[in-house]
Formats: C-alpha cells, sequence, structure tokens
C-alpha cells in the first residue's frame, strides 16, 4: 500500500486530466487560460515567490463557488484514489491543488522546499487546499510531520481538510499520529464516518486510549460519541466489559444501537452472547438495518 | 493603537450616562480598525452582541519590539489565520491590513527582512490594505519604510491605513500626507488614522479619508465625535475603536452610535460613519464582499447549531455568564 519514491505516475496523469477536466467547465475561458498560463509560468522560474503569490491569489481569478461535478466523475476519481472526494470543493480549492500537481518533481529537494514555504505563511483556506492535495503530492512520505502538523490546528476547515475524505493519513500516518488524528476528531465531534481508513486501522492503543477517554466522560456526567465503539470491537476485555452493558441498560437508543452493532462485531464471546439478550437489535444487525453508517446519519455535525 | 501611560490624559468629564445600546438595536457595525489578538471570546461576544458584524485588525506592534523576522511572520499569518477563524466563531468577519509599523521601522536591520516577506502576505485574502504604517517619532527610518510601504500598495492596488503620531500629531499628518501624495497616491485611497479637532479639516480638504478612534483618555471621546460630525457631516469620515491591549473599549463604535442616536444624528449618517464608510474606503481592495458577512454570521449559528468546529472538547461556544455553575 505504501508508496516511498516518486508518486507522479499513472495515477497522477489520470487525476490530474480529470480534474483539469473538471476545472475547465467551472471557470470561464479566460481563467482557465490564466491557471494554464500561470502554470506553465512556475515550471519556468526557479522562484519560491512566485509559486507564493500565484497559489495565494488564485480565488482573485476563479471566485470560490462550489464546484459542479458529474457522478461520473466522482466516481472515477474515487476509482482511482479510493476514498478522495472532492464533490463539495470550492473552485478555488481544486484550482489550488490542481496547480500543485503540476509543479516538476524532479529536484526532490527543491519540490519539498517550495510547498513546504507555501505551508509555512498559508492563511485558513490555503491550508485547506494544502492538506487536501496530501494525497496527489509526490514524496508522500515528505509530508508525515506537516500531516501531524496539521491535526494539532483548532480551525475546523483545516481538520476537515485532513479527516475528510482524505486518504493520505490512513495510508503514511505512523500509529501515533493517525491514533492522534482520531481522536482529535472525536475532541472536536467530527463526523468520523467521513475518515478514510477509520476501521481498517484500529489498533489497541487506540482503544485503550478511547477506554480512558469513555471513562473520563462518564464521570463528569457527560455522553460519549456512539462511533467510539467501532474502534474497539477487537480489543474488548474483561474489565471494559461493563460498559456496553451499561448502554444497553442507561444509554439512549443510538448508544444501544451502537452497543448491539459492537456485539455483534466483536471478537470477544462474552459481548456475541450479550447481544442474544437484545433480540430486537440482533435482528436488525442481521437484516443490515443497522450499521455505523446509519448511526453517522442520524447524529449531528 | 494606544500610547503608553505616561502620555495619558486625564478624563475630561467624569459624568456618565447608563449603558444602554437599546437605541441602536439592529444595526449593523463594521469597527475597521481593532487589534483582536488582545482581546478576549468575551470580547468578540459582546461585539456580536451590539451588532458589529465586521472588523478590520491593522498589523501593528504587540506592545514590545520583536527581536526576528519570524515573529513577524507569525504574527502576518495569525492575522489572516487563527484571528479569523476566532471571529468567525462569533458571526464576526475579519479583515486586516498589513504592514511594517512605524515603531519597529526603527530596528532597520530587521525591517529589511519584514520588507522581504511583506509580498508574501499582502495578496492573501481579506487583506484590505498596508496598514498601520507612517509616523510614530518621525525618524528618518520611520520615512524611510512609509515610502517603501506606499510603493508597495500602489503596485498591488490597495488601500494605505495611516497611523498618525501622537506626539506632534499635526505636523506629522501633514507630512504623512505630503508623502503620499508625492508618490502618486490617490488620496480617496488613503485612510488617515487617529483624527482630532486639530487635523481633520485638512485631511478632509485634500481628499483623504478621516478616520477618528474613541480610546479613553488618550484619543477622541465619543461626545467629541458627536460634534465632529455635526461639523463635518459624513463624507470620508470613519469611526472606530482601535481596541487593543491598553485601556481600550471594544464597543467604541456600538457606544459612539447610541450616543449620536440619543444626541439626534440621523439614523443615515449613523451607518455611513460606523458602517458604510469604512467598506467604501477599505472595499477599495476588492476584498470586501458585503454578503460575506451573512455568510459567516449563518455559519457560526450552524455551527454553534450543529456543534460543528467548535473550539475544544465540543463544548458550546456561548456560556451562560450570569450563572454561578461553569459545566
Amino acid at each position: 500500500m505504501k508508496h516511498t519514491g516518486i508518486m507522479k505516475g499513472e495515477m497522477n496523469t489520470k487525476i490530474d486530466g480529470l480534474l483539469t477536466r473538471i476545472i475547465e467547465r467551472n471557470v470561464n475561458g479566460e481563467t482557465y487560460a490564466w491557471l494554464l498560463n500561470k502554470a506553465a509560468d512556475l515550471n519556468g522560474k526557479n522562484n519560491k515567490d512566485q509559486l507564493t503569490i500565484i497559489f495565494t491569489s488564485i480565488p482573485r481569478k476563479t471566485g470560490k463557488k462550489e464546484i459542479v461535478i458529474e457522478e461520473t466523475e466522482a466516481k472515477e476519481i474515487n476509482a482511482i484514489l479510493p476514498g478522495f472526494r472532492i464533490d463539495h470543493w470550492t473552485i478555488d480549492r481544486l484550482s489550488r491543488v490542481w496547480l500543485l500537481i503540476q509543479l516538476e518533481i524532479d529536484d526532490k529537494e527543491k519540490y519539498i522546499s517550495q510547498i513546504e514555504s507555501l505551508f509555512s505563511q498559508a492563511e485558513m483556506n490555503e491550508l485547506v487546499a494544502l492538506y487536501s492535495s496530501l494525497p496527489l503530492l509526490s514524496y508522500p512520505d515528505a509530508w508525515k510531520l506537516r500531516c501531524a502538523e496539521g491535526i494539532r490546528s483548532n480551525i475546523g476547515t483545516v481538520l476537515e481538510a485532513i479527516m475528510y475524505h482524505n486518504p493520505y493519513p490512513s495510508t503514511y500516518l505512523d500509529e501515533l499520529a493517525w491514533n492522534q488524528l482520531v481522536m482529535k476528531a472525536f475532541f472536536t465531534n467530527k463526523n468520523v464516518n467521513n475518515i478514510v481508513g477509520l476501521d481498517a486501522r484500529a489498533n489497541a492503543n487506540l482503544a485503550n486510549t478511547l477506554f480512558d477517554y469513555v471513562e473520563e466522560r462518564w464521570s463528569a456526567n457527560r455522553t460519549v460519541n456512539p462511533q467510539i465503539w467501532r474502534l474497539t470491537t477487537a480489543y474488548f476485555d474483561e474489565p471494559h466489559l461493563y460498559m456496553i452493558e451499561k448502554l444497553f441498560n442507561e444509554a439512549d437508543e443510538t448508544d444501544r444501537e451502537a452497543a448491539a452493532l459492537t456485539c455483534a462485531e466483536s471478537t470477544n464471546a462474552k459481548l456475541n452472547l450479550l447481544l442474544d439478550q437484545h433480540p430486537q437489535y440482533k435482528e436488525a444487525v442481521a437484516e443490515k438495518r443497522l450499521s455505523w453508517q446509519v448511526i453517522a446519519d442520524k447524529q449531528i455535525f | 493603537m494606544s500610547c503608553s501611560t505616561d502620555e495619558r490624559e486625564t478624563a475630561e468629564t467624569q459624568k456618565s450616562i447608563p449603558l444602554d445600546l437599546d437605541a441602536i438595536k439592529g444595526m449593523r457595525f463594521f469597527d475597521p480598525h481593532i487589534h483582536m489578538v488582545s482581546r478576549t471570546t468575551d470580547d468578540y461576544q459582546a461585539m456580536g452582541d451590539a451588532g458589529i458584524v465586521a472588523v478590520i485588525e491593522p498589523a501593528f506592534w504587540l506592545g514590545q519590539p520583536r527581536t526576528g523576522v519570524d515573529t513577524f511572520r507569525d504574527y502576518y499569518s495569525s492575522l489572516i489565520g487563527w484571528e479569523r477563524f476566532r471571529a468567525s466563531q462569533f458571526g464576526i468577519k475579519h479583515y486586516c491590513t498589513i504592514g511594517l509599523n512605524s515603531r519597529e521601522a526603527n530596528n532597520q536591520k530587521l525591517a529589511e527582512q519584514v520588507m522581504e516577506i511583506l509580498p508574501l502576505f499582502i495578496y492573501k485574502e481579506g487583506v484590505v490594505g498596508v496598514g498601520e504604517i507612517g509616523f510614530d517619532d518621525q525618524t528618518p527610518a520611520e520615512e524611510k519604510y512609509y515610502r517603501l510601504q506606499l510603493e508597495l500598495a500602489k503596485e498591488a492596488g490597495l488601500p494605505v491605513q495611516i497611523h498618525t503620531p501622537h506626539r506632534d500629531k499635526k505636523k506629522g499628518t501633514q507630512r504623512s500626507m505630503d508623502i503620499a501624495i508625492e508618490h502618486g497616491l490617490n488620496p480617496y485611497s488613503v485612510i488617515v488614522d487617529h483624527n482630532n479637532e486639530e487635523t481633520v479639516k485638512e485631511v478632509l480638504e485634500r481628499g483623504f479619508w478621516a478616520a477618528f478612534t474613541i480610546y479613553p483618555f488618550t484619543k477622541m471621546g465619543n461626545e467629541r465625535m458627536v460634534e465632529i460630525v455635526k461639523q463635518y457631516g459624513t463624507e470620508r469620515i470613519i469611526v472606530n475603536s482601535a481596541a487593543d491591549w491598553g485601556i481600550s473599549d471594544p464597543l467604541a463604535v456600538p457606544k459612539t452610535a447610541a450616543l449620536m442616536k440619543i444626541r439626534g444624528i440621523d439614523v443615515k449618517d449613523i451607518d455611513l460613519v460606523c458602517f458604510r464608510n469604512a467598506i467604501i474606503a477599505f472595499g477599495q481592495s476588492g476584498q470586501i464582499i458585503e454578503s460575506d458577512f451573512e455568510e459567516v454570521q449563518n455559519l457560526d449559528q450552524s455551527k454553534k447549531f450543529e456543534g460543528n468546529s467548535v473550539l475544544r472538547g465540543g463544548q458550546a461556544p456561548r456560556i451562560n455568564k450570569s450563572s454561578l455553575i461553569i459545566s
């Protein structure tokens, strides 16, 4: 799954073609020509400031409307880069990401320092575009620390650019940084259902941190996001079984549904048995009327 | 921006009118000069409640001199990043002006480095001018960087926000205007700030915008402001708070509006000096879109309603300040 070298291969050529087509349809002819010209200029000059100024001034040319994208295009993007979605992007965000994939990549050091320099003086919307571009950038290993840094942001839109429909974090982040991302998502009440690779990267350390977090919330008489439990199903041990019983007995309907899903998916035999005591939920799970997606759709974010 | 405490005059009048903003309920205000980095979330909340829908935060100094270019870079970044986000959480649209202030222009070695990074920031979204620049001690170094930044503003097609000095104000103001004209700037694109009764006439006659800072003790009081509007009308006149880390008032604009209303100034005129004129002046940057004010408010309400993007731990952004219980 990991790419360690230059990534500008078949994938980027395909994505580039698609994004170019989408941009062409979403801007007027003059703006489209401006973008193409600037992208061509960019590679002619050995000048960081030039890139900064083009990157920065994009919304002045493109405006900031949400793009219109065909369903087939969205599917095509997802086929090339699973989990990656741009459907609700604004045109300036898409154009900025597109600009970055026009950069020449042969000189690794230059390429990385150009992009790092954009990060270092970016405003909010620029940060959103920069973090959105991570899965498309070359030398993917070079952006791990940057991505981890982004997770420390407290700006909602920046966090969402990293967390939502972005396949970079689950592919490249180490466990510590990944767990930070997931915890931060719960702490800031994000829709974790939009995190690419959420279930695949569940791990014991994360589950234990989440158990502690739940106990802390409960001690403070606060509720917890029912999506938490999907990350614990493989890691239930004796001392934490009471949590699921508590959900069935004391919590609200959504929590009971989450408890039922947890029991069904759990590797713990006692939890599997516990579900038998709640036949109506067992049935709902079996008939696939109940899923984490169904729960996410009921939640308010 | 404030001056130091030793320059503080004693309050001219001790009379007090109970604070009541009912007179201006439903009006919208724009405070085009306020240093929000020094203000708390309580201030943002009170500002939103009082009808302030947009602010401009000019780049200035931070009360003590910076020692390296990186702290300037981070400061400018915070004006277009974190501070803008913070404001949006309270339904307030945040713009800024970017520049090297006159005080720190006197550290020439650092000033050179700051000049190099300014072009990277002035084209950012929501940067509505080069500012606040001008004179403080009126030294040759201040003049040098003032001139360089006027050229930068001209090249970028941005308005200029001029800080006029506390000491020797009248001469400093005249000199600032002379130099701006010498550099070929259109006075209509230059906002001269911190005016008083002594400077306003010439500023207006020469075609510049005249901004007034309602700042307790050291600058204008709002009763004096009412008289200025009665005498000079509303054309090219702007009211601001310049609230910062000194004893200042982030509600200076709505309070002044309320006082104007009580003292018989027409609502249309209040709207001009406390809202519209700032948009006309700084809107010359092409960066102010009025519909954004509502968008940030809707966004904020939906954020509050949906509980999304609330800063830490998902707590509600609005706290009940009249309750002893903190939950």
